[in-house]
């Protein structure tokens, strides 16, 4: 016996009501006209640096899953396969920091080799991070033998914001940026049991990016 | 009755040892071996790995996260094997130096790695999100006659996020990246050294030195001309 469809429809009406709000905005930039064949792949690398940031490997693989799926599914490359194709040159302090800079990586032995058989034909960097810039309010919880329950209120807000370069390894240049902010606050309300009002910027940021950096492949040639 | 009385006597030294066991988050650190995409250094050398190279292990308690025990013995050695065999024309595993005129024979030289220093950071003592490594190894090189060719010293950093209940695999995923920087650099940055290309000329006769020798030999840090290292006991006897 199949579930009655207002049931169904309980899940996502709840987790609309208990999602916070999340501001995004996207920009791009082209610096020259993409375009993709039946066969050739993306890779996507997030930027390590070693300062206190670096692009969590999460919002990379959530870039990579959208982008594989769609109307337009992108064949893309496992960013730690490329790694270790391709080592040492890929490396956190070896990898190319510019455009430029393929022209002489591609003069090692190998590497010319180890890309065009992959048929990888864009590489995008992915930069940034999510932090948290604000948060506030206090909730306490309490459990004795007459039962417990949380009192309060809490938030926090986080701000995502990443950049993505792309190059053509075709031609081994730069053909632009696309750049995703996002903002939301998340809430946590306890009466008596905590309900969590969760704003997710680091999804929209991710869905974002992921959307614009289909079009701007596919989209123009 | 004797039985029973040793062992109630020793079940608290029992539970005790149990205790201060399931305190120390044990890591054998293992990852993938990837094959560099390097210019070969035309040369046949001798790599001689110590055991304690070999069989590296690092312990440390920390006060807020308890004791620590990180193997990266193995994956140290093989990365290493594959790193060499992928550096040199030709690779050989020797005992320890001094070696005999026979055996460098074959053999254009000596390849030494060694760990000086390896450490790490949690979350709660960097206050970042991440777990981090380091390595510093040194890698000294010396001639078919014993001589020293130099002594350089590079430090491999990784950092990786971790989760509260996962910080074994972090720890993990920061050293296999320490590691991976480490020989990154060596790989990339040792056939740029002065010293090697001097060195490979007198055996070779003629390799163009790149045009960036400098600025190699800037990043590595050098120890040439230093004092006779400690971990280096002797150079192999021609």
């Amino acid at each position: 016996m199949e579930p009655p469809m207002h049931k169904l429809l309980v899940a996502p009406v709840l987790l609309t009501l208990l999602s916070g709000c999340v501001s995004s905005r996207i920009e791009q930039s082209r610096d020259s006209a993409t375009g993709i064949e039946t066969g050739e792949a993306i890779v996507l690398l997030g930027r390590a640096s070693y300062n206190e940031k670096q692009t969590e490997d999460s919002f990379t693989e959530c870039i990579a899953d959208a982008l594989r799926q769609g109307d337009n599914p992108i064949r893309m490359i496992q960013q730690n396969q490329f790694m270790d194709d391709l080592y040492p040159w890929f490396e956190p302090r070896t990898a190319p920091t510019s455009a430029e800079e393929l022209g002489k990586l591609f003069t090692q032995p190998g590497v010319r080799a180890r890309i065009d058989s992959a048929n990888v034909r864009y590489l995008a960097w992915i930069d940034g991070d999510t932090v948290t810039i604000d948060s506030g309010g206090s909730m306490s919880c309490t459990i004795s033998t007459f039962g417990g329950g949380c009192f309060g209120m809490s938030y926090w807000e986080e701000d995502a914001s990443y950049e993505a370069a792309i190059w053509d390894l075709k031609t081994m240049t730069s053909t632009g940026q696309i750049s995703a902010d996002a903002n939301g606050t998340s809430y946590l309300a306890g009466l008596v049991i905590p309900i969590p009002i969760l704003a997710r910027p680091g999804n929209a940021a991710c869905k974002g990016l992921a959307n614009q950096l289909r079009e701007f492949i596919v989209g123009e040639s | 009755m004797r039985f029973r009385v040793l062992f109630k006597q020793s079940l608290p030294v029992l539970a005790l040892s149990l205790f201060l066991q399931s305190c120390t988050t044990s890591v054998v650190v293992e990852g993938t071996v990837p094959t560099p995409l390097v210019s070969t250094i035309p040369a046949r050398m001798g790599v001689y790995y110590s055991d304690e190279f070999k069989y590296f292990k690092y312990e440390e308690v920390i006060r807020d996260s308890g004791g620590w025990s990180i193997d990266l013995g193995q994956q140290n050695l093989s990365f290493f094997q594959n790193l060499t065999a992928s550096m040199f024309a030709g690779i050989q595993e020797v005992h320890e130096p001094p070696l005999t005129a026979e055996e460098m024979q074959n053999l254009d030289g000596v390849f030494i790695p060694s760990i000086e220093k390896y450490g790490f950071l949690t979350p709660s003592i960097s206050g970042l999100k991440f777990f981090s490594a380091s390595i510093e190894y040194r890698v000294a090189m010396y001639d078919k006659v014993g001589n020293k060719i130099g002594d350089w010293n590079i430090v491999g950093y990784g950092k990786s996020e971790g989760g509260m209940f996962s910080s074994d695999d972090a720890i993990n995923e920061a050293t296999v990246l320490a590691i991976r920087d480490g020989g990154a650099r060596i790989a990339i940055e040792l056939i740029d050294q002065p010293a090697v290309q001097a060195w490979l000329q007198s055996i070779e006769g003629s390799i163009t030195p790149p045009a960036d020798t400098a600025d190699a030999a800037e990043r590595i840090e050098s120890v040439e001309n230093s004092e006779s290292l400690e971990s280096v006991d002797g150079a192999p006897d021609a």
